[in-house]
């Protein structure tokens, strides 16, 4: 080698000594310890930054993923998942997370975690964050460290209440959870107070138990008297006050909900998870302040042979009829005899110790005991009816007083079995039914048909033309009887009477005309002459003049006051009739009376009446005319003369003055006892005659007779309305009505012609009562009876104008 | 001999002729210059430091890239869901989406050309003093393709960085860097400075000392 470069520079000897290994050390050598120190504190530092894993178990992890799934307390994330795993046994679901260093020591006991789902519910949607960023775990504990635990038992769904929320966890106890759901509000006022968690059954399957949370500061108003109550639903209630419905927020209508009151002061301050029950209803509730609310309840079953149909779960349990408890359940077991298995019915009774008279701090156990005791002398329990309407039945526990023996199963399962007894069922709803069924079997249908037809029937002859027509007719009638009132003939009867009295009065005129004859003749002048005579010649003119004044004094006792009181009985018998009960029917009958009257008119015998009225007039006068032209003045003429020529003859025997003074006194004896007597006599007879009249039973019957003949116009009618002759029923109606208004005319008019019209029409009601039929012959004799009538009342009103001026048969005035 | 073996007879290198080059201008300089005359450049026969520098930038690279693959390179977030991606579990994913393609593709040059580069320079930095088991021109050969595909490299940093800046799209989708780019960032330069610190006349040198 040193051969091959001898030719060559020599070598440059590049091989320096070496310097110190300081001083060779490149400075970039800081590059990668920089790297290094970096790395390793990064690495140092998330190690040491590293949270604590805990341990969370889960029935269902739902959503949970390894390495996304936050941790999260008051909605922060203090941690993260790292794992999912399953329990070696499968059970359940184990979740690692990875919390913050300063949170794990506040995961003691108390710390509870779940998983938050997106959530929609009643009262709005939760959780709808996670909807997106996925599920994570929601944890909560308080604010107080105590023993860290990396171990937890999830829960399944969130708790009402925070851990360090203010306020008093309280139970609630009920036998119906149904309306009831966790969240639920609790509203006191109105105002929501508390949540309601989820409703839990207990073991016994009876009692659901509820955990609820008063919200400081309103938990200081729950006492032991407080009561709470469902306030689920609607409720409907049907008073005097009308139909009300008491509908609770919409929420609590759909949720369910839970008020409270405390009903009445002085319970005592609540104790942590003091047990309250749950009433169905405010009114209960509130009813319920004497309830042994908070006590246990002994659970006793009863087996009912029989249908329990009536009974259900809340029916009362009576002990002598006290109510100490209430049905709690209803259902069927199986007995398992060994000859036959056979079904009983099982209620269970909830009965209320303290109830049953043993105080206050009495236990089931003391109950049970007590019933125990009872049964052993008898008690028994039976079905009873407990309303009779709603067939409802309760259960009664009563002592039998010969019962079999039995004692009380302490030992059956699951409850205590008391025996039973005959139930006393009252079934008024068999009773009900079998009314009802008559009821139904009544041919109702069959009777509204028939109504039905009768009513269209009686609608139909309504309508009809004729029934229509009938208010016209009967004013026809009236208007009929009217025109008979207002008919010239009858209008003329009061100027034929006017005439018989005028024909009367002439008569007396021509009577006095007589007198003034006999004054002016010779008879007067005889008389004068005669008395002049008897001044003159006559020593016993005390005794002549005392017999003429006893003549005068019997003309003047002359039967007067029997003729006053034979008119005064007239009158009387007239009042008599008046009254007559019968008569009484007359107006109430008039307007048949009418119908009658009608029939009068349409027979022609009474359209001819005013003219027998005139004919009977023409009669009377003529009667009268008779008598004042023969009869009557030529028998006074006859009488006077008689008188003259014994006036004469006391003139010329004046001397045998005695003798004539009997004769004179025998003579106005004579005439006393003769003449006016007589005409007394005939003027009384008249007036008897009148009573007579008046009274016999035919003027007696007349009320009666006019009912009857009114009842025959009625029949009358009947058959007319049978013939269909309705339009005549009309025209008779329409003339009565028109007979009506005339007679109301005339009676406003005239009531002394009514009067007369009365009289006449009562004798012509008394004439055809007693002749039926209405003959002209009848009608004549009625005429000559009239006739004979006026003529005893002209006599008589002749009587009374000489009784009341008896100087007129003197005087001729 | 030795000519022979390396099939190189008669050469001899510029330090053997007395002579040292500038290494920026090419001017050839008697032995004892320490400047060069025409730009004025250092002038050194051999960088004494050489070997010092490859290991220490080699070793800043391997430190840099372990946080490159550990932690996340990519954090995609959605309406939906929050992706953290490392570069493996990006590759992974990328398998099972069947875009094999792609995997493959970020899979060499992710992983393997970063570990390929530190295996091959330390190679040569060992193999300056120890028995050579290429040859000279291989381990030149060799020398130039680290130097080469150390900038291509960087190409997984490039598609986080338009990434990034491309996807931020508010609430919806928003893309951003994790500590595994920058990581991945400095490795890189760690390793193209650690190449770049590599002289590689000392290949030359150690053949000639080991004759």
């Amino acid at each position: 080698m040193s051969d091959e470069n001898s030719q060559r520079p020599a070598d440059l000897d590049v091989r320096q000594a070496k310097p110190s290994i300081w001083r060779r050390l490149s400075f970039v050598w800081i590059v990668p310890i920089l790297a290094l120190i970096v790395s390793v504190t990064v690495a140092w530092q998330s190690f040491a930054n590293r949270g604590v894993e805990i341990e969370i178990s889960f029935n269902n992890a739902s959503g949970v993923t390894a390495g996304e799934t936050a941790i999260k307390y008051r909605d922060v994330d203090v941690g993260q998942v790292e794992r999912v795993e399953f329990s070696p046994d499968l059970q359940e679901v184990l979740v690692y997370a990875r919390v913050d260093k300063n949170i794990a020591p506040f995961l003691d006991a108390d710390a509870k975690f779940w998983v938050v789902r997106p959530e929609v519910g009643l009262r709005g949607v939760s959780g709808l964050d996670t909807v997106l960023s996925g599920v994570y775990i929601e944890g909560d504990w308080n604010r107080d460290p105590q023993v860290a635990q990396t171990a937890f038992v999830g829960l399944e769904t969130a708790p009402i209440t925070l851990a360090d929320q203010d306020g008093s966890a309280i139970v609630l106890r009920t036998n119906d959870g149904s309306a009831l759901s966790a969240g639920a509000p609790i509203l006191h006022q109105g105002i929501e107070v508390g949540v309601l968690g989820s409703p839990e059954l207990q073991d016994d399957g009876l009692t659901v138990l509820v955990d609820a949370f008063i919200n400081a500061p309103y938990d200081k108003l729950i006492t032991t008297n407080t009561r709470f109550w469902d306030t689920a639903g609607f409720s409907v209630s049907l008073g005097a006050a009308g139909v009300s419905l008491n509908v609770g927020s919409l929420a609590s209508l759909l949720e369910g909900g839970v008020a409270f009151d405390t009903v009445v002061s002085g319970g005592a301050p609540m104790k942590d998870l003091q047990v309250f029950d749950l009433f169905s209803d405010e009114e209960t509730a509130r009813n319920s302040l004497f309830n042994d609310a908070g006590r246990p309840k002994l659970n006793v079953a009863v087996l009912f042979d029989g249908s329990v149909s009536g009974l259900s779960v809340g029916s009362e349990v009576r002990f002598q009829g006290l109510r100490v408890g209430q049905v709690a359940e209803l259902g069927a077991v199986v007995i398992d005899d060994p000859d036959e298995a056979r079904v009983e019915l099982r209620t269970v009774l909830a009965i209320e110790p303290g109830r049953l008279g043993l105080g206050e701090d009495a236990t089931p156990q003391d109950a049970l005991d007590l019933l125990a005791d009872f049964v052993g002398q008898g008690l028994r329990a039976r079905l009873v009816t407990g309303n009779i309407l709603s067939g409802s039945l309760v259960v009664e526990l009563v002592e039998v007083a010969d019962a079999p023996e039995a004692i009380l199963d302490v030992s059956a399962k699951p409850f205590p079995v008391i025996p039973t007894t005959v139930s006393n069922i009252t079934d008024v709803a068999d009773q009900a039914q079998g009314v009802l069924n008559r009821i139904n079997n009544l041919p109702i249908e069959e009777i509204m048909t028939s109504a039905i037809d009768l009513m269209d029937s009686a609608n139909a002859l309504v309508r009809s033309d004729g029934v229509m027509q009938t208010p016209e007719q009967v004013a026809g009638l009236l208007a009929d009887a009217r025109g008979l009132i207002g008919s010239p003939a009858l209008q003329a009867v009061p100027d034929q009477i006017a005439a018989v009295v005028e024909q009367a009065r002439t008569i007396l005129g021509q009577v006095s005309g007589v007198m003034t004859m006999v004054g002016n003749a010779d008879l007067v002048g005889s008389v004068t002459r005669t008395v002049a005579n008897v001044e003159d010649g006559t020593r016993n003119l005390g005794e002549i003049s005392a017999s003429a004044q006893s003549l005068l004094d019997k003309v003047n006792a002359l039967q007067v006051e029997a003729l006053l009181s034979q008119a005064s009985a007239a009158i009387d018998s007239l009042q008599v009739l008046a009254e007559n009960p019968d008569l009484a029917q007359v107006p109430v009958s008039l307007t048949q009376l009418l119908d009658e009257t009608r029939g009068l008119i349409a027979n022609g015998d009474v359209q001819a009446l005013p003219g027998e009225l005139r004919n009977v007039a023409d009669s009377a006068n003529q009667i009268l005319t008779d008598l004042t032209a023969q009869n009557v003045s030529g028998q006074l003429t006859n009488a006077i003369a008689a008188a003259a020529s014994a006036a004469e003859s006391i003139d010329t025997a004046s001397q045998q003055l005695p003798a004539i003074t009997e004769q004179l006194n025998t003579l106005s004896a004579n005439a006393a006892q003769m003449d006016l007597q007589s005409l007394a006599q005939a003027a009384e007879n008249t007036l008897d005659s009148i009573d007579a009249l008046v009274g016999t039973p035919s003027a007696q019957a007349l009320p009666a007779s006019l009912s009857s003949a009114l009842d025959e116009v009625q029949l009358f009618l009947n058959d007319i309305r049978e013939g269909g002759a309705v339009e005549n029923v009309n025209a008779a109606l329409l003339s009565a009505n028109n007979a009506a208004q005339a007679i109301e005319d005339a009676a406003r008019t005239l009531p002394e012609l009514s009067r007369q019209a009365g009289a006449l029409v009562t004798n012509t009601g008394a004439v055809l009562s007693t002749y039926g039929d209405r003959s002209r012959f009848n009608a004549e004799t009625l005429s000559t009876l009239r006739d004979i009538q006026e003529a005893a009342d002209a006599v008589s009103s002749l009587a009374k104008a000489i009784q009341r001026n008896p100087s007129s048969l003197i005087t001729g005035r | 001999m030795e000519s022979t073996r390396h099939g190189l007879p008669g050469l001899i290198t510029a330090r053997e002729a007395g002579l040292v080059a500038c290494t920026r201008c090419g001017q050839v300089h008697a032995g004892g210059a320490v400047r060069c005359k025409r730009c004025h450049g250092p002038l050194e026969s051999r960088d004494r430091q050489s070997l010092q520098k490859v290991w220490a930038w080699l070793i800043a690279g391997i430190v840099a890239f372990i946080p490159a693959n550990i932690y996340p390179m990519l954090i995609t977030s959605t309406l939906l869901e929050h992706t953290e991606s490392t570069i493996v579990g990006g590759a992974i994913q990328l398998v099972e989406h069947h875009n094999y393609g792609i995997a493959a593709i970020v899979f060499v040059a992710s992983i393997m050309i970063p570990i390929g580069k530190f295996i091959a320079i330390a190679y040569l930095a060992i193999s300056v003093h120890r028995h050579q088991i290429l040859k000279m021109h291989q381990r030149h050969r060799l020398y130039d393709v680290v130097e080469f595909i150390g900038r291509w490299s960087m190409i997984d940093v490039f598609v986080v960085a338009i990434l990034s800046a491309l996807v931020q799209l508010g609430g919806v989708a928003t893309i951003n860097p994790g500590v595994a780019a920058m990581s991945f960032a400095l490795s890189v330069v760690f390793t193209m400075l650690s190449a770049l610190a590599f002289d590689p006349r000392l290949i030359w040198d150690a053949d000639r000392t080991a004759s």
